[in-house]
């Protein structure tokens, strides 16, 4: 496998000059000619009926240019699923979150919309709220969304059959509660937009997304136009993170006022609104019965799992399946019962988050250490029986080829020496494991597929289309060196067109892990197809067949002759002198049962592949501050095939960062009557560079996937799970007492000790 | 109310009429376009704004653009050379992984300018505590420090 020239090289990003420079554009950056400044006038009633909204004193302000309310938008509502249209893009009845968007402005300057903003005069009758998932169930006032009885939203259940009887059989059961409440994105990027409609009467539209051709779908349904009239262009991305998967709102909003007035219109959320009214990570109350035989195997488990999805369903029947998922791939569990209950609360709304269901999975494996304990093995060894083996399905009938989920472990252990340090580390020093499994994507039905186009030029330097968004990650750096790779050229040869809905098909988007395995292997084949047209060209040149070519360095020669070469722009002269261009398409749909279902059918093939991850920590708890120092961390992956590892490397420390020193020691937040007290970064603890691990070792593992790109599979998601759970572990460790509330904050952890000590 | 000053910008004599409410932020970014400076919260806490005043790494969106007058202003735009030659700060970002979204990467670049020219022999403590003040969701920091220690080793040359 060594023998590629630039896959699996250190390689650095081909955006990175334009980004250290200050020239990569933002949403934010781009000025248009007449462009409007955008605002949105929000809810501040956590559940208000609207009785009437005045816009006559906004509208008669010198400056503004228009203003829209719920009257404008002819009742469309969003949701990702035909069966979870809950949300208007603009509220028209009632609010359900301090946040709920009631108008939208656009005036000359940020000061006139403003100003507009305050003359707006909505009239609202306030309604009983609820914040908490489980009052949410209980209440016997209004119904958030009026059709779903008791607010609750989505009902996930996942039934193996023989739980009930396999609990009997069981040595030793446990049921055991966890509770996390929500976390946030935080991108770097508050979000922001730009749209236009141009002189053809498309809508031209710029924003952070998770997927453009995601964004264009829903935007040309709201507006009833063609998908070919939506142009959501390539932009730069400040971070995702899961955050920015679905169309929002305010793309609605913005396009419509940009519409009315004829003009662009630019809206940039403030930091508490990328807060409050993006997405948030869900609460989370999760009860975990797992019963054992007499080694530790786990026989029979059930699992119930309460999450607070806020106003609106957003990914909701996504988000109530993938922490049990990401579960049921890591371990065997024997036999499995799962009822995970998405409620409606009036808070903001909630969707899929990079560590989402960190309290689900960090719960799972504190369990799996208390049964250790119980039986008398440690927590490398209870993992080791329960890990996930290649070959195998899982609870829900995913087949798992390629896997090295007990490498991972093997090697974390190994490096960070846990087996020496178990049980021997001084009082108040700890040390926990973590294992964790993603899923590189899921059904997504005409969706799920990416095709690719590449063009040579005359110049002997190529151009590839990909939808594939980049969000920050390196995804474009990813498309480059697949199609550099397979060409024979070099990166810089290559100049990329993606993520625009104009000039690139349809790909499943940046989410769930999927860009490499579905949009990278697509370039990969529309570069091989290209290849083989140069190849049929310089075989009849150099005088061989095609199959004992090699394309390299920009250059065309025999493997075993390699000075019988010619430049591969001559091979492309000839063939255009010839009259064949030579350009080549190629697409790549993961084998996945199209007829699962979320909701309806939760089994059945999920995608073709799942990466599997081993976080360790090492610890030390100050007893009088209930400060936890990190003094090491080790991150194992399995990622199939490290394309590059100095981008992989960077994905491992983080998720080591946001999945464990921030999602298991800061990060959550705090509410007063529905509203969120911390959306601010001076108020919700997001890891510094002063507060990470001293010490990180990465270790990549490599397992080679059958079906993946060169075997790749994805980097870095299953280290910011396992990253959730290992910290807990060892802060459990440290002070001997084994958490069950997340994050674990001075407060919580000075109480632990405090009760053991009593 | 609107004020005309005089400052140096990334070396060239600048006179600008601001108005007095302007932050350093609005000036550079909307009047005169150099959007390189990114703003991440407007509230000084994610340091993605970070310009350099009179040889101070400080947050542009707190600080008033008529406090400029008579000032010499940095920013991200000002580093590399006319022909394009990247600073050894921004060659070493590139080589070393030490930016991802990209989003942080001009804040953090101007943050750490701020303490190599000052102290070009930063150990990893002091670059760590020079960088408290820039955000970065993406990395985990590890890349970011790495870079800025490489350049110690960089002999200060343009690529």
């Amino acid at each position: 496998m060594s023998d590629y020239a630039i896959i699996g090289k250190r390689m650095p990003r081909v955006d990175s000059r334009a980004k250290v420079m200050g020239k990569a554009k933002f949403t934010a950056d781009l000025k248009l000619p007449g462009m409007l400044v955008g605002k949105i006038k929000r809810s501040p009633y956590a559940h208000a009926r609207i009785l009437n909204i005045d816009t006559s004193k906004a509208e008669a302000l010198p400056g503004v240019k228009s203003v829209v309310t719920g009257k404008d938008t002819e009742g469309v509502k969003w949701g990702v699923f035909a069966y979870t249209r809950d949300q208007e893009f603009i509220q028209t009845q009632k609010v359900r979150y301090i946040g709920d968007e009631v108008a939208g402005v656009a005036a000359v300057d940020e000061e006139t919309a403003l100003k507009a903003l305050d003359l707006i005069e909505v009239t609202y009758e306030e309604l009983p709220a609820v914040f908490d998932s489980m009052e949410a169930m209980a209440s016997e006032t209004e119904l958030i969304h009026g059709d779903f009885p008791n607010n609750i939203n989505v009902h996930v259940n996942i039934d193996t059959g023989n739980v009930d009887e396999n609990f009997k059989k069981a040595h030793y059961i446990r049921e055991d509660t966890f509770v996390a409440p929500e976390e946030s994105y935080f991108q770097a990027e508050p979000y922001a937009i730009v749209a236009r409609f141009d002189h053809e009467d498309c809508l031209e539209i710029w924003c952070p997304n998770g997927g453009p051709h995601m964004k264009s779908k829903p935007l040309s349904n709201a507006f009833k136009i063609p998908l070919h009239k939506v142009k959501v262009r390539k932009i730069a991305i400040g971070g995702a993170f899961g955050g920015r998967s679905e169309i929002c709102p305010v793309d609605y909003i913005c396009a419509l006022l940009a519409k009315k007035t004829k003009k662009p219109v630019r809206i940039q959320f403030t930091r508490e609104e990328n807060t409050i009214a993006t997405r948030q990570g869900h609460a989370m109350i999760t009860t975990h019965k797992t019963g054992v035989d007499k080694d530790g195997r786990v026989l029979a488990r059930e699992t119930t799992c309460y999450m607070d999805g806020g106003a609106y369903s957003s990914t909701g029947p996504i988000a109530t399946s993938v922490p049990f998922l990401s579960m049921e791939q890591a371990y065997r569990m024997g036999s499995v019962r799962y009822n995970g209950y998405r409620i409606y609360t009036n808070k903001p709304i909630r969707g899929m988050i990079r560590t989402h269901g960190r309290g689900f999975a960090a719960g799972l494996d504190t369990q799996l250490d208390m049964i250790a304990e119980h039986i008398g093995i440690d927590p490398v060894e209870i993992r080791l029986r329960n890990s996930r083996q290649p070959g195998e399905y899982t609870s829900t009938k995913s087949y798992v080829d390629s896997c090295a989920m007990d490498e991972t472990i093997h090697k974390a252990v190994e490096k960070s020496r846990f087996k020496e340090k178990w049980g021997k580390l001084p009082p108040l020093h700890g040390i926990g494991i973590g294992t964790n499994s993603v899923q590189t994507g899921f059904p997504m039905g005409i969706r799920g597929g990416s095709q690719s186009f590449i063009k040579f030029n005359e110049d002997g330097e190529a151009t590839v289309m990909s939808g594939v968004v980049d969000n920050g990650q390196g995804n474009d750096n990813m498309l480059v060196q697949i199609a550099a790779e397979e060409l024979g050229l070099l990166p810089e040869d290559i100049h990329l067109v993606s993520a625009d809905t104009e000039t690139t098909s349809s790909d499943p988007g940046s989410y769930s892990q999927v860009s490499t395995f579905v949009g990278g292997h697509a370039v990969k084949i529309a570069a091989q197809n290209c290849r083989a047209k140069l190849f049929k060209v310089a075989s009849k040149v150099l005088k061989v067949s095609p199959d004992k070519l090699v394309a390299q360095n920009r250059l065309i020669f025999v493997r075993d002759d390699p000075e019988k070469s010619i430049p591969i722009k001559k091979v492309v002269r000839i063939s255009l002198l010839n009259f064949n261009s030579v350009n080549a398409e190629g697409g790549y749909w993961p084998k996945v049962d199209m007829k699962r279902e979320w909701v309806k059918n939760p089994y059945g093939q999920m995608c073709e592949a799942f990466s599997f991850g081993t976080t360790i920590v090492e610890v030390k708890v100050d007893p009088n501050t209930g400060q936890v120092e990190v003094l090491e961390a080790t991150a194992a992956q399995d990622v199939g095939y490290a394309l590059n590892p100095l981008v992989l490397e960077g994905q491992f420390e983080g998720s080591i960062a946001m999945g464990g020193q921030g999602g298991m020691l800061t990060e959550y937040h705090e509410w007063n009557g529905g509203r969120c007290i911390n959306p601010t970064m001076l108020d919700y603890k997001l890891p510094l560079a002063c507060d990470m691990p001293p010490k990180i070792n990465n270790i990549i593992v490599e397992s080679v996937d059958p079906k993946g790109p060169y075997g790749a599979k994805e980097a870095g998601m299953s280290i910011a799970m396992s990253a959730a759970q290992a910290y807990s572990a060892a802060v459990s460790n440290a002070i001997g007492v084994y958490m069950d509330s997340f994050p674990l904050t001075p407060d919580k952890i000075l109480a632990a000790i405090k009760s053991k000590e009593s | 109310m609107a004020t005309n000053i005089s400052f140096i910008l990334n070396g060239d004599e600048i006179s600008y009429e601001v108005k007095d409410h302007w932050t350093l932020s609005h000036l550079l970014r909307e009047e005169m376009g150099l959007i390189g400076t990114k703003e991440g919260c407007g509230n000084g806490e994610c340091g993605a704004c970070t310009v350099i005043v009179d040889k101070l790494a400080v947050n542009s969106c707190l600080y008033l653009a008529i406090e400029v007058e008579g000032k010499i202003v940095e920013t991200i735009e000002g580093l590399a050379s006319t022909s394009g030659a990247l600073h050894p700060i921004q060659q070493s970002f590139v080589k070393n992984g030490g930016i991802q979204c990209g989003f942080c990467s001009p804040g953090m670049i101007m943050s750490s300018k701020a303490l190599l020219d000052k102290n070009p022999d930063a150990n990893h403590e002091e670059i760590k505590h020079a960088l408290a003040g820039n955000i970065c969701r993406c990395t985990g920091y590890v890349q970011i420090l790495e870079s800025v220690e490489a350049v110690k080793n960089m002999g200060g040359q343009n690529e």
